[in-house]
């Protein structure tokens, strides 16, 4: 009886309404679907959470206001002076890859930040908006931070190139930071879920160290949104406060 | 029995009251606990004191207490800040190096397709990538301010100091 075991099938996208526009594909996926659900989610927490306006917030007030002040703290931390304007970016960073994490760990559902797409477009997004902003705050004095101070001109050869890959290789390590954490983690569940199926009683140990990894899961899941959410804190906190 | 119902209601009125800030209900549940000795002390400070009866206006007292402490402590990076800053960079140092290698010398590739120079590109790259990838595990690591992908020294004291200069 053997059982065939597909742990990356997971990760397949699955057209659910084709649609075609010329030669390119926009076709409905199932990715897309959960990223809708992702934003419903969301929304519906937020709006509805927030809908009472209680002055004694009830379970669904206080997860909502929760939420917020978690990122408020957050960018206070991080960013300091002038870093709440930012507050509705970051938060909605945060609360996306958040939800998109923890709606993958629902069985049978699908993984959205295992995608390296979605991950790099959210990466990129930070990456170009953060720049935008150290640009316009200030101006040609930005690339400041490319030449370090104190340094023999000579060295400067050698040294701008170092600055400037280590910045630009920031939306890289974002997006393959999640990505990477997402992939590895249900590509482990599924392999040691694979295992417990298909050595019949012996499959009690896999499957326990599968119920131990789905909690881990969990954290990770928790915490790359956390991360993520973080250097983008730790990005913004450079373009504004340039020294 | 009684005696306990009455503490319950001199420490906390309101028992359905939960103040996010400072977790006083839960702790007001705890002095509830204590021997009935103690309970006059805790009880009358609360009343003694001239502050309002009114639970709304109180409430909004502690609020703005609360308020005050955070505005207060808003630019130090307490033991939670640090916390949170140390895991966050835990957990990024890792990738950091790989990625930077693996980009830049694909960068590196893709200039001496471009160019035809190959392997000069992808050789300098490489270097160049290892570097770039170091420096920012230092920069995570260490806290070091200089350029880009660096955390802010966990001193309060110098960061906050820098945030106010805002024409610089």
């Amino acid at each position: 009886m053997a059982i065939e075991i597909h742990p990356l099938e997971q990760f397949q996208i699955e057209r659910i309404i084709p649609i075609h526009i010329g030669r390119l594909d926009v076709s409905y996926t199932n990715s897309a679907l959960l990223m809708t659900i992702v934003v419903v989610l969301v929304t519906a927490l937020l709006v509805l959470g927030t809908r009472k306006r209680a002055l004694v917030p009830g379970r669904w007030q206080s997860l909502a206001e929760m939420s917020y002040e978690f990122v408020a703290d957050m960018i206070d931390t991080n960013v300091g002076h002038g870093g709440r304007e930012f507050l509705p970016f970051v938060f909605t960073l945060f609360m996306f890859i958040l939800f998109a994490n923890f709606l993958g760990m629902i069985p049978y559902s699908y993984t959205v930040t295992s995608q390296i797409v979605v991950t790099f477009a959210l990466a990129a997004v930070v990456f170009i908006g953060v720049t935008i902003i150290g640009i316009v705050r200030h101006g040609f004095h930005f690339l400041r931070l490319f030449v370090p101070q104190g340094v023999p001109p000579v060295l400067l050869l050698l040294l701008v190139p170092i600055e400037l890959l280590s910045y630009f290789i920031r939306p890289f390590t974002l997006a393959i930071r999640l990505f990477a954490n997402m992939l590895a983690g249900h590509t482990m569940l599924a392999i040691f879920a694979g295992f417990a199926a298909s050595i019949g009683l012996l499959g009690i140990l896999p499957m326990g160290i599968d119920i131990l990894l789905v909690a881990l899961e969990v954290l990770v899941a928790a915490l790359q949104a956390y991360v993520f959410a973080i250097l983008t804190c730790l990005y913004l906190s450079d373009a504004i406060h340039l020294h | 029995m009684t005696a306990l119902a009455l503490r319950q209601t001199l420490v906390c009125p309101t028992p359905g009251r939960v103040d996010r800030f400072r977790g006083r209900y839960y702790g007001a549940r705890v002095l509830a606990i204590l021997p009935l000795v103690q309970v006059p002390d805790i009880a009358f400070v609360g009343m003694s004191e001239g502050r309002p009866p009114d639970p709304l206006r109180r409430l909004g007292e502690d609020i703005e207490k609360a308020r005050a402490q955070r505005v207060r402590t808003e630019p130090a990076t307490g033991d939670r800040a640090a916390m949170q800053g140390g895991l966050a960079v835990g957990l990024r140092i890792g990738i950091e190096l790989v990625v930077a290698v693996v980009v830049a010398t694909g960068l590196g590739w893709a200039i001496d397709r471009w160019l035809g120079t190959r392997p000069w590109g992808m050789i300098v790259l490489f270097f160049l990538g290892v570097a770039a990838g170091m420096l920012n595990v230092y920069r995570a690591v260490t806290g070091v301010s200089g350029a880009a992908g660096y955390r802010r020294p966990p001193e309060s004291g110098a960061g906050s100091k820098r945030w106010d200069d805002e024409d610089c």
